[in-house]
This record gives structure tokens, C-alpha cells and sequence, in this order.
């Protein structure tokens, strides 16, 4: 139980904290390019190098590899892996931008936050000549908005924002944004205790499609729409969809897509996963966490290669066996993962393809001046005004 | 002679005593004073244009207060951030007053009646300390679920036992805010009742009046002081509480509180000077009433002397 509860915290803490940075242009774009990037003093590591001695030492929210997969990799190379963990993505900028941690690999990067990292020069530009398998990363995500080019990051895992809920008390038909705002579901819903998420998921009810707006009525209209939940609906703001959801408590939630497929971890004994069932909006808000090497590495190489290892599609099916959050793979698709009996028919709406990964909305980096009228919005609904 | 004789000495020990005290004062400075000054420089300060973390200003002279001037307004604003500021007194006052109800009759019987079993209630007292907060917090998510012991004894009792009490409802945090802090209630208490003089006591049952008198006219009075202090030492980590209505209200925006939206600025965005203003503001606020505790303890003791 635990260790799930953890791992939702993972991607709770990347996309609640994340407050979206990404710059209105492609966040990375001038990244790859030396002559422009300001994280330009790093330089990846040269080719053909030898694995170092180790330990390897990863940066990561706590529970968001499979053991199995960091035994595996010990056993391979002959080293040992040790990990340090946090419990968001600006705790995890702050204590690296500190000096606070010394470590090789940034496990989980926030795509939203990327900027941070490679603006101040915290982590370096891959060499891809380590990373055979980097063919295996979804199409979509080669070439990814967030880092153009895939420089610094390779994605970890892909995820989707939509309604979770119990398919035995609600008419899939029926479900839409509006379904949040629904006085039947009175006191058994929850949207994600996230500033990004809960505010974009108001504007796309309302049809519409910046989810990046610096408009101040937009932005404030969304926070007012939000408002309306807190006696309305009798609304939790929090990220626990994944249990509350099949033990029964919640009935509709503001979900990622990778809760639902960890909710089959929670059912109750005797309950079915027939119970389950995931709304996604088209197109969906699509979000992911990155792997990225830190310029001050002591083992670079060891860094290149276990982000390799994850990369290699069944290493990717054994860790999200545990994690329960779709890896960016090429090929790892609902179709086979429900072929492999990995995910139920039901919940297949839960696994992105590589089309919906492309034509998702992003959420993008704000201004700091367009960041805090979010931020006081989202502030003005949670502290119940 | 013999005063100049006899005062040496006692200079001489005053200076030794001060010179103990010393660390003890560093160590205030360094963990509260310094920390303090941190917090205003953090308000007052800047952000860091990359990493968008806090930039301390140190030096006064090159303050901005456009974060607290905004916080401010927010405050003021009963539909804003002074929803969650009128809340949380509400539910920290809530919260003392079972303190007081559940308490003081537990502090008074240990101090006063326990005799032998005096050690083993203290040892119980401290207990809920040897288990970690958070997992006291969760044991009252189980009890207050709507198949939970608590509404099942509500059930038994004939007063109701469906209601779901983590549905975003204040009592669940009030009586959890409560049962986290009460240690901390009745230990300075227990400590205050125990050193009452018995004598007085005694003296008023002898001049003829009854247990309850005595309590409402001797007891009672003597151990303001001692409610004050335990008042005080509860209600000050109450007002920065954040975790107990997340965890039993499933952070329902009806009974956010201050500490949450602190936590919420300072971890969770690129604005910490918002929530540093937060925080003193908060801190201003809790001043006053540090200032009357002060001034009441003052009297109490006036009037014992007297």
C-alpha cells in the first residue's frame, strides 16, 4: 500500500509543485543550440568512454523505480546504485541549485521546470552514443517540445489528465468537464490538488484551449469557476484518486491516467476492475518526467547507460509493472498492454498513444508575473473564497 | 565593610550565572532571531530570475513590500486569504477550548489525586509522543470513516452514526487539532497544578467553604498561570498546523487554514515572498496575543503576591 501511495505522490509532487515554467516558445528550443543556450557552460560527456566504478548515485522521488530494475542494473555493470529521494520538483531545484545533494542522474525531472535546470547549467547535454536504445522512445517524444532535439532529457514517463471514475454509479456516456461541476456527485468528488491542472481543467470546460493564457479575467474567471466546487460539489482538493477511487470514498476525480492504472493495485478484495473507468478528454492535457545527467556527475557514463537500460522496452514493461505510469516506449500501447494482460479492457483509455502524446495541450512556462495570478487564483479557491 | 565584603561574592555569582546563560542565548539568537530576520529578508527580498527560488535581501534599506502590500489586501478580503485567517482562529480557539474541557480535569486529578499512580499517568501522558503525528493523524482518518468506530459508538449511543466526518467538515478538525496537541496542554499544566499550595486550599475548606468553592475562588485562580502558559505552548503550533485538515478533510477548501496556504507559496510556487509575508503577518498577529498572555500572567502573579 505504501509504496503506491508514494509513487502518486511522485507525480503528484512534479505536476503540483511543477507550476509550469515552460517558456510560450518551445521550452528547450535554444537549449540544444550552443551559441544560444545559457546552460551552454556544460558539455556532454566524449564518446566511447568506460563505465566508472560507481556508486551511481540517482535523484528520484521515492518508489519511482522497480527494484527489480536497479538490482538488475548492479548486477550488469558490477556497481551499486544508491538513491536519494524528494518529495517534489522545487524541493528537488532547490537542493540542487544548493549544492544540498551530489549526485549523477536526475531521475524525474519535470518538464515544466526543465528550464531551471538547464538555465543554471545543473545538468548536461546527453550523448546519444550511449544511448542505443534511444530509437525505442515514443515518436511523438523524440523530439519534444519541452527540450527540442531531446539534449539534455530523455522521457521517463507520459501521462494524461481526465476524469477517473466508478464505472458501477456513473454513465461513461454522460462524463465531461461538466461532470465535475455536477451536484449529484456531491461530496464523492476531488480534482487534483495541482495549479496547472485544476485551473486548465475550469478553461477546457469552458471550451477553451490556451491552457497557457496570461489573460487576468481568464485566469480568474477559472479560479471563480473553481470556487463554485467548494459548496457545490462539497469538492477535495487532493491527489488521491488512485485509492479513493476503487476503495469506493470518491465517486468521479480529476485524475492522471497513470492513477487509474494504479488503482488496480487498491481494489478491494472481491472487487472487480470492472468497477473502474477513465474519461479522457480529446485533446487531453499530457504531461511527463524526464531522466537528465547533472553537469557535475562523478559517473556520467554509469548515468548514460541506466537511463539506456530504462529504455529498453522490456526493462520498461518490468518497471512499470511496479511504478504503474506508462514509459515513453514506442510500441508500449494499450493494444499490448492489455494483449499482455498488463491493463484491463475497461481502462484502456488510460494508455496514451503516440497521436494523443503529439496533439496533447502543454502546459507551458508563465511569465513570473502570469505564474502568480495563477498561483492567486488557485489560492483564492483553496482557501475557500 | 561588611556589605562591600558581602557583595563581591554576590557579584561574582551574578557574573557566573550570566556567563551560563550565555549559550542559551546564542542558541535562541541563532534558532530564532536569525531565522526571524531570514523570514523578512525572504519577504521583503527578491527571486532568483532563473531558478525563480528565494533571493534573501539582508540589508533593510533595499526592501520592496509589493508582496506584502498584495498579501495584505488579500487578507483583509473575507472571500480571500481572510476566509482562511478567521478559520483558523475559529477552529485553533475550537480546538483549546476541548483542550480545556478534556485537560484540565485530567491535569488536576494527576497533580492533586493520583498518589501512586501519579508516574504511570505521566508515562501515559507522554506516550502519544513515542508515535509519530502523522500517524496519529491517520489513525483518525480510520476512526472517523463512515463505517468507523466513531460513528459506530455515535450509532450505539443513539445520536446518529452515518455521518461522514472527513467529508470536509470542521469538527473533524477541530477534534483532531485537539487530540494532536493535548500533550502539550496538560504536561505544563499537571506542572502548574502540582505546585499549588496546598495550604491555601486547606485554608479555604477550613473557613468553610465547599470543594466547589474552593475550586472556583482558590484552585481556579492559582492556576491561570499555569492555563496561560499551556494555552500558549498549544495554541502556538496550532496556528501553523497545515497537515491535520489535510489529512482529515481530504483538503477540502471549507476548512482551509493559513498554515496551508503558507506551505502552499513557500513550496509550492515561485512566490516565497508571499509566503513569508504570510508568515509574519501571522506572526504579528500571534504577537498580541503573546502581549496579553503576558499581560495577564503579570496580574496572576500580582495578585498571588498580594
Amino acid at each position: 500500500m505504501n509504496t503506491g501511495s508514494t509513487r502518486r505522490q511522485v507525480i503528484g509532487g512534479s505536476a503540483r509543485l511543477g507550476l509550469a515554467l515552460a517558456c510560450g516558445i518551445p521550452l528547450l528550443q535554444a537549449c540544444g543550440d550552443d551559441s544560444t543556450s545559457a546552460g551552454k557552460q556544460s558539455k556532454s560527456i566524449k564518446d566511447g568512454l568506460k563505465p566508472e566504478a560507481g556508486p551511481l548515485r540517482i535523484f528520484d522521488y521515492d518508489s519511482y523505480i522497480n527494484p527489480e530494475i536497479i538490482s538488475a542494473f548492479e548486477s550488469k555493470y558490477g556497481v551499486k546504485v544508491d538513491i536519494t529521494t524528494f518529495t517534489s520538483d522545487d524541493e528537488a531545484i532547490s537542493k540542487l541549485a544548493s549544492g544540498a545533494v551530489d549526485i549523477d542522474l536526475h531521475h524525474s525531472a519535470a518538464t515544466s521546470t526543465l528550464f531551471k535546470l538547464v538555465d543554471s547549467g545543473l545538468i548536461q547535454p546527453l550523448n546519444k552514443t550511449y544511448l542505443t536504445n534511444f530509437g525505442n522512445v515514443v515518436a511523438s517524444l523524440r523530439d519534444p517540445y519541452y527540450d527540442k532535439g531531446s539534449v539534455y532529457t530523455v522521457p521517463y514517463t507520459v501521462f494524461g489528465t481526465g476524469i477517473g471514475f466508478r464505472a458501477d454509479r456513473v454513465d461513461p456516456a454522460s462524463l465531461s468537464w461538466d461532470t465535475m461541476w455536477d451536484p449529484q456527485y456531491k461530496g464523492v468528488a476531488s480534482v487534483l490538488d495541482d495549479v496547472r491542472e485544476g485551473l486548465t481543467m475550469a478553461m477546457m470546460r469552458k471550451g477553451l484551449t490556451d491552457v497557457n493564457t496570461s489573460d487576468p479575467a481568464v485566469i480568474k474567471q477559472a479560479g471563480s469557476d473553481l470556487s463554485e466546487l467548494t459548496n457545490l460539489m462539497n469538492i477535495k482538493v487532493e491527489i488521491e484518486g488512485y485509492h479513493t477511487i476503487p476503495e469506493g470514498a470518491t465517486t468521479v476525480a480529476q485524475t492522471w491516467t497513470g492513477d487509474m492504472l494504479t488503482a488496480l493495485q487498491y481494489l478491494p478484495e472481491g472487487t472487480t476492475a470492472d468497477v473502474l473507468g477513465y474519461w479522457l478528454p480529446n485533446p487531453a492535457l499530457i504531461n511527463s518526467d524526464t531522466m537528465c545527467v547533472m553537469s557535475k556527475a562523478k559517473n556520467p557514463v554509469l548515468a548514460h547507460l541506466f537511463i539506456d537500460y530504462l529504455l529498453d522496452k522490456d526493462n520498461a514493461i518490468t518497471n512499470f509493472q511496479y511504478v504503474g505510469y506508462q514509459p515513453a516506449i514506442d510500441g508500449i500501447d494499450g493494444q499490448y498492454l492489455i494483449d499482455q494482460g498488463l491493463v484491463p479492457e475497461n481502462l484502456r483509455s488510460c494508455v496514451l498513444s503516440s497521436d494523443q502524446i503529439g496533439k496533447g495541450f502543454r502546459s507551458l512556462q508563465l511569465t513570473a508575473e502570469v505564474e502568480a495570478l495563477w498561483n492567486d487564483a488557485w489560492s483564492k479557491f483553496t482557501a475557500g473564497g | 565593610m561588611a556589605n562591600a565584603a558581602g557583595g563581591a561574592p554576590g557579584g561574582h555569582r551574578n557574573t557566573f550565572w550570566a556567563f551560563l546563560s550565555v549559550p542559551g542565548v546564542a542558541w535562541l539568537a541563532a534558532l530564532f532571531v536569525v531565522p526571524f530576520y531570514a523570514v523578512a529578508a525572504v519577504a521583503f527580498g527578491r527571486v532568483d530570475p532563473i531558478l525563480r527560488t528565494a533571493d534573501p535581501v539582508w540589508s533593510p534599506l533595499e526592501w520592496k513590500f509589493s508582496a506584502m502590500r498584495n498579501i495584505l489586501r488579500r487578507v483583509l478580503d473575507s472571500n480571500d486569504l481572510g476566509g482562511a485567517f478567521i478559520r483558523t482562529f475559529a477552529y485553533v480557539g475550537g480546538a483549546l477550548a476541548l483542550c480545556c474541557l478534556v485537560g484540565y480535569p485530567v491535569a488536576y486529578y494527576v497533580a492533586r489525586h493520583a498518589s501512586r499512580w501519579r508516574g504511570a499517568l505521566l508515562a501515559a501522558l507522554v506516550l502519544p509522543f513515542w508515535i509519530s503525528y502523522l500517524m496519529r493523524m491517520l489513525a483518525w482518518v480510520n476512526l472517523l470513516q463512515v463505517d468507523g468506530y466513531f460513528n459506530r459508538v455515535l450509532g450505539w449511543l443513539h445520536l446518529g452514526g452515518s455521518r461522514n466526518w472527513l467529508s470536509g467538515d470542521w469538527p473533524a478538525v477541530v477534534i483532531g487539532l485537539a487530540y494532536g496537541y493535548i500533550p502539550f496542554f496538560i504536561l505544563p499544566l499537571y506542572a502548574a497544578l502540582e505546585r499549588l499550595d496546598k495550604r491555601l486550599i486547606e485554608a479555604g475548606r477550613d473557613l468553610g467553604a465547599s470543594p466547589g468553592r474552593v475550586f472556583q475562588r482558590v484552585t481556579l485562580p492559582l492556576s491561570v498561570p499555569g492555563l496561560m502558559a499551556a494555552s500558549v505552548i498549544t495554541v502556538l503550533p496550532m496556528f501553523g498546523d497545515y497537515y491535520t485538515n489535510s489529512f482529515l478533510t481530504s483538503g477540502s477548501p471549507r476548512t482551509e487554514m493559513i498554515g496551508n496556504q503558507i506551505e502552499f507559496y513557500l513550496r509550492g510556487t515561485s512566490q516565497p515572498q508571499t509566503g513569508a509575508s504570510l508568515v509574519l503577518i501571522l506572526s504579528a498577529m500571534l504577537l498580541v496575543l503573546m502581549t496579553y498572555y503576558l499581560v495577564v500572567t503579570v496580574r496572576a502573579q500580582r495578585a498571588v503576591a498580594t
